[in-house]
Parts: structure tokens; C-alpha cells; sequence
């Protein structure tokens, strides 16, 4: 940016003004949307129900779109995010429902949600299907295997006398007033963080990403970073399957499916809106607020329920649209 | 000025040692898959006409057919738009918005005819939705420059909310002369529907396949900088594949009226299936790209597929883990393949 603009001189106001606002596209959406909600809605900006928007709007879906910033990050989309979580769902519940203890059945959980990235990782790594049609099958295939497991799709109640402390405390727990799933979540982001910025492993994820044939030049080698990607990928989005089994106190068989479409819709936005353009944890982050926040402030408005999912499209369609012309206008 | 932001380009690992490594393999390979899919394809056939004796009756083959025609409509539409938009998926040719664009069509014709008006206003009103909503597509994807991926998956909120708003997430009941025409039986006792279907593809695969404009959509997908160059309306091209894509959700909404005789609920879970047949079409095909008459051998492959397993009482369950399986065998050959050709 700051090359460009010396090459052809002195920028004027309105283009370094443009530039501003470009660079910083998705906070500036998020205030804005924000202010208009709390002007709308009194009860919007008040503590509790910020609060709500973090319990009920946020912690799951953030956790499953911080896997998928991973699959995006090696230049690949995971459409199994929802499989992973599933898998984790019914292996806890199950399994703390045979009387195994908690602890052991979260590792069972977890396990399974990487046997899902692990399968991935082969069809990808190892065969070399494109991420997007590896992950479609792999959809198709979880699909049917939960309902082999369930007789047809049945779900797999824990009775709230059976459930055990621990599992109800993952669930609906605080660790000093905040809840723990919103704790756990902020490791995660952390943890991400870290490792996409930090750790030489995010580095590389993201110069495959972002140019492979470069990367694979560098003596770097894509397979390996690409497969331990979708493991994470299939990791993380197992944590979101333990808390949401440890919230509801069930398994529904392909709940997690609700997950996809905003991940990748939260991953995306916070990609395309970023300064880089690169997928990053704190851009999918503000994706995921955005979504929270207009789900919950539409609520808050009053607006009839079918009306808020026609809003909720609206909103998301304007804040890319604004922003994809205005980045075109900035590099004009 | 285009901004071309590579927010996932395809993943290339090194062209693989294994396998053939003469020229003539490399062919026999190729061969072998092309002709491979058609072979499972009747392969298939055999296998349930001989554990199912009605399988291959006439009937049966029509209900197939007939079955098939909403989602091979839209899985048509959605070939154009990979067409168009090249062979990879995230950041190229996609369109996520025509199962919500069929429900919100259905639910348009079913409202229009419920208010007392004629088949023709119904008609034009389901085909003017499903363009509209194409048009929205376009103006995003190709004015705005808005991904594919991204741009027609706002799109289909906006529109799943708006069939919702329209029809109260309740069934709306039609009744008309054209829909009963359409879930009547034709020739041969065979479903309108099943000709519907093949008339519908006929007619595509001739746009499509034999016109100028069809082959500057394959030239557009595959070499965008050439077409580019070569003076071709690259934009306008795009634009067109993607209200060509919501004239076939319209379409297709009009015809699950006339199977469900209403609109329903629930389109949205068309998406994927449809994505998945749309993808699988390209094998059908010698040079392994989307076709008209690929994808409508794809849909019809999973509609036997479906049907024989009813007719063999194998539980439906097994049916999306068979699709599944059947996209990872068929892309995991392709993949292989092009690795040979690489």
C-alpha cells in the first residue's frame, strides 16, 4: 500500500482516508453496526447482554471457525468442521453415558474429532484430492455413519441426574464468574494465535496458502504441514462437539452441520476484510462477533423471526460488498 | 481494475512418481477412467436388475427419471456456473444459493396461484424470482467482486429468510392445470416429469455444448487471462452463467410444486447433494470438465442408486455414505490421473 502510494506521489486526503478505512474495513463494520444497535435498542449495549452475546452467540461458533481458519489458512476449506464436532458429541456422551469417567471420555471425544482431520488429511495429503471435495465426501460419509450408530438418526439423551458434576461444570460452569466454555474458547484463541503468528508451523501453514508452488521451492514440505493442519482442524472443532454435548446434555445426530456455513461465512470475512488478506485468528474472531452481534442485536430490535435471518443476509451481504468495492476503489 | 485476492488456490504437491510411467499407461489410465465410470454406472444397472427384477421395467426406469428432474435442473444450473468459473471451487465458480433459490420460487408460484392468478402469471413470477436472484449474484459477484463462495452464500440467507417471511416456514397448497399436467404420467405411463427433465437437458446441452457462447463459457473458466485477452466479455460472461443459474432454481421450484403439489420447507437440504452431483458430472465426460449431459448422467446415477437400494430394501442411511464414497473413489482416480498428465 505504502508503495503504491509513494510511486505516484503525494496521496491525497480523500485516497489516504480510503486506505484507512479499507485497512480497517471489519472493525470500522463492527462499530458501526454496533452503534446503530445500541441506538436502535436500549437494552442491546447494556453488561448482560453483551454478556449473553458472548455465551449463546460466540463461544461455539468461534471455536469451530478457528478450526476452519486453519484448513483456510493452508489454502484449503474444511466442509467436515460439523463431522469433527459430532463425532466428539457422541463419543462423550456416549461413553459418560456407559458410566466411563468424564475425563477419559473427553480424550475418546477428542480422538474422534481427530480421526476425522486425520482422514481428511489422507484423502488430501496422501491422494491429493482438493480440499473441498475430500471434505464434501468425508460430510456424506460422517453423515451416514452417524445414523448407522444412532438407528436412523435417534438421539442419545444423558439423563441430567446421570450426568456426572464434571460434565455439567464443562457445560455450564464459571471459573471465577466467567463461564468455562467461554474460558476454554479463549485459551483456544490464544493458543491460535500463538501458533499461526508465533510458531514456525503457522508460518509456513500460511506461505502454502498463500503461494504453494513458492513454499514447495523453499525446501518447505506442504504434505506434512497440510496434514497436520486438517488434524488440527478436526482437534479444535472437537472441543466445540464437548461443550455443546456438555450444554444440551445430548447428542443429535449432524447437529454440528449448523456450524459450517457460518464458519466459513466468519473465516472469510475476517480473510477478505483483513489488512493482508491473509486468514487470521483476530480477523475470524471479529467474523464471528459481526455474525454474533447482528444475530443477537435483530433479536433485541423485535423484528419478526423470519424477517431476522433475511436482515442477518442483508447486513453480511452490505458489510462484503462495501468493503470489496471499496478495496477495489483503493487499488485502482 | 480487478483485484484478484487468493483467498485459497488450489494445493499442488509435487507431480506424483508412482504409478504408470510409460505414455501408453498414461492412457490406458485415462481411458480406463473415462470409460470407468460408465462401466460402474451400468455395472450398477446389472446388479439391481438382476436382485430386483422391476428394477429395469420401463415404470420403474420413468419414476427414476421423473424422480431425478428437480435436482437434475438445478445440478444443471450449478454445471454452468463451474463452467464459467473454473475447476476450483473456493475461489472460482460456485453457487450456494440455488436450493434456497428453488424453495423461495416454489413458494412464489404456490403463492401467486393461491392468490387466484393463472399458470402464466405464476410461471413468469417463479422464473422471475429464481432470475433476480441471479441477477443479485452476478451484480455481487462480478460487480462488486465479492467471491463466488462467499457473495452466493449471503445470497442465500437473504433468501432462505425471504421464503421464510413468504410462506411462515408453513406449507403453502397449489393446485393448478400445469401442475397437474406436470405430475401426471406422459407417454409410456412414464412421469411428465422424467421428458420434462430430458427436454430440459436437451435443450441446455445444445446452448451449452454447440454455441459460440457455450464454448467462450468453457474459455472463460478454464484460461480467464487468455479470454481476457483474447477480447472475449469475461464479466459479462460470468454474469450470465450466474442468472442462467437462477433461471434453472426458478425452474426447478416450479417443478417440486408440482411433485410436492405445494411448496414446502426444507429446500436448503437440496444444497450439498446437488454440489456433490454437479462435481461427479465431470467424470462423465471425456475430457473430465463439467457438462450438461455429464451432470444429467450423474444425477441419474444417484437417482438409481437411491431407488435400487429402496428396491433392495437397504437402508436409505447408507445412501449419502455411498454418495460420499462414490465423489472420493471418482476424484481420488481423477486426481491421480491428471498427476499422470501433469
Amino acid at each position: 500500500m505504502t508503495l503504491q502510494t509513494s510511486s505516484i506521489g503525494t496521496p491525497t486526503l480523500p485516497r489516504l482516508l480510503l486506505g484507512t478505512v479499507v485497512d480497517n474495513a471489519l472493525v470500522l463494520a463492527l462499530v458501526t453496526v454496533f452503534a446503530a444497535f445500541s441506538i436502535a435498542t436500549p437494552t442491546f449495549p447494556t453488561l448482560a447482554n453483551l454478556q449473553s452475546i458472548l455465551v449463546n452467540n460466540f463461544t461455539l461458533l468461534a471455536i469451530v471457525a478457528i478450526a476452519m481458519t486453519f484448513a483456510v489458512s493452508v489454502g484449503g476449506i474444511d466442509l467436515s468442521v460439523g463431522t469433527a464436532v459430532d463425532f466428539a458429541s457422541f463419543a462423550f456422551v456416549s461413553l459418560v453415558l456407559a458410566g466411563q469417567p468424564v475425563a477419559i471420555a473427553a480424550l475418546a471425544g477428542l480422538g474422534a474429532g481427530a480421526a476425522v482431520g486425520a482422514f481428511n488429511a489422507v484423502l488430501i495429503s496422501g491422494i491429493g484430492i482438493s480440499p473441498f471435495l475430500a471434505t464434501l465426501g468425508t460430510l456424506f460419509i460422517g453423515r451416514s455413519i452417524q445414523q448407522l450408530l444412532t438407528n436412523g438418526g435417534n438421539p442419545v439423551y444423558l439423563p441430567p441426574s446421570g450426568a456426572p458434576e464434571a460434565f455439567r461444570f464443562l457445560g455450564r460452569g464459571a471459573i471465577a464468574g466467567i463461564p468455562v466454555p467461554l474460558v476454554i474458547a479463549a485459551v483456544i484463541v490464544a493458543g491460535a494465535t500463538l501458533i499461526l503468528t508465533r510458531a514456525r508451523f503457522g508460518r509456513v501453514a500460511l506461505a502454502i496458502g498463500i503461494q504453494p508452488s513458492v513454499a514447495r521451492y523453499s525446501g518447505i514440505t506442504a504434505r506434512a504441514h497440510v496434514a497436520v493442519a486438517f488434524i488440527l482442524v478436526g482437534l479444535i472443532a472437537a472441543v466445540a462437539g464437548l461443550i455443546l454435548s456438555a450444554t444440551v446434555t445430548v447428542y443429535i445426530p449432524s447437529s454440528g452441520n449448523a456450524f459450517l456455513l457460518n464458519a466459513i461465512g466468519a473465516t472469510f470475512i475476517g480473510t477478505t476484510l483483513s489488512r493482508l488478506g491473509r486468514p487470521n485468528i483476530p480477523g475470524t474472531i471479529l467474523g464471528v462477533l459481526l455474525l454474533g452481534i447482528v444475530a443477537n442485536g435483530l433479536l433485541l430490535t423485535g423484528l419478526n423471526f423470519y424477517w431476522q435471518q433475511v436482515g442477518t443476509g442483508l447486513l453480511i451481504f452490505a458489510v462484503l460488498a462495501l468493503s470489496f468495492i471499496n478495496r477495489r476503489k483503493a487499488t485502482a | 481494475m480487478s483485484v484478484d485476492i487468493q483467498l485459497a488456490p488450489v494445493i499442488h504437491f509435487e507431480p506424483g512418481q508412482s504409478g504408470f510411467s510409460s505414455a501408453r499407461g498414461v492412457n490406458l489410465a485415462a481411458a480406463a477412467l473415462r470409460a470407468g465410470s460408465l462401466i460402474a454406472f451400468v455395472a450398477i444397472l446389472v446388479v439391481f436388475s438382476v436382485t430386483a427384477p422391476y428394477f429395469l421395467s420401463v415404470g420403474n426406469i420413468g419414476n427414476v427419471l421423473g424422480q431425478s428432474a428437480i435436482s437434475g435442473v438445478l445440478a444443471i444450473g450449478l454445471t454452468i456456473v463451474l463452467i464459467a468459473g473454473g475447476s476450483n471451487v473456493v475461489t472460482g465458480g460456485i453457487d450456494l444459493s440455488l436450493a434456497a433459490n428453488m424453495g423461495l420460487s416454489a413458494a412464489v408460484y404456490a403463492t401467486i396461484a393461491q392468490l387466484g392468478y393463472g399458470d402464466a402469471t405464476a410461471v413468469a413470477a417463479a422464473l422471475l424470482t429464481g432470475g433476480l436472484i441471479g441477477v443479485v449474484n452476478a451484480i455481487a459477484v462480478v460487480g462488486a467482486g465479492i467471491v463466488p463462495l462467499l457473495a452466493t452464500l449471503a445470497v442465500m440467507n437473504i433468501v432462505a429468510g425471504l421464503e421464510l417471511v413468504l410462506t411462515q416456514n408453513t406449507v403453502i397448497p397449489a393446485s393448478t392445470p400445469l401442475l397437474t399436467a406436470l405430475s401426471s404420467s406422459g407417454l409410456f405411463g412414464i412421469p411428465a416429469l422424467a421428458y420434462v427433465l430430458l427436454v430440459f437437458t436437451l435443450i441446455a446441452a445444445a446452448i451449452v455444448q454447440y454455441t459460440p457462447a457455450g464454448l467462450r463459457l468453457y474459455a472463460v473458466g478454464e484460461f480467464p487471462d487468455a479470454a481476457r485477452a483474447a477480447g472475449l466479455p469475461v464479466r459479462r460472461l460470468v454474469a450470465g452463467a450466474f442468472i442462467a443459474s437462477g433461471l434453472c432454481g426458478g425452474f426447478a421450484g416450479i417443478l417440486s410444486v408440482s411433485n410436492l403439489s405445494g411448496s414446502t420447507t426444507g429446500s436448503g437440504e437440496m444444497l450439498l447433494p446437488v454440489v456433490v452431483t454437479a462435481l461427479l458430472g465431470s467424470v462423465f465426460s471425456r475430457r473430465l470438465v463439467p457438462t450438461v449431459i455429464g451432470t444429467l448422467l450423474s444425477t441419474l446415477f444417484v437417482g438409481f442408486l437411491v431407488n435400487g437400494f429402496q428396491l433392495l430394501n437397504i437402508s436409505s442411511v447408507l445412501v449419502s455414505g455411498v454418495q460420499g464414497l462414490l465423489i472420493l473413489l471418482v476424484v481420488s482416480a481423477t486426481t491421480l490421473l491428471r498427476r499422470q498428465e501433469a
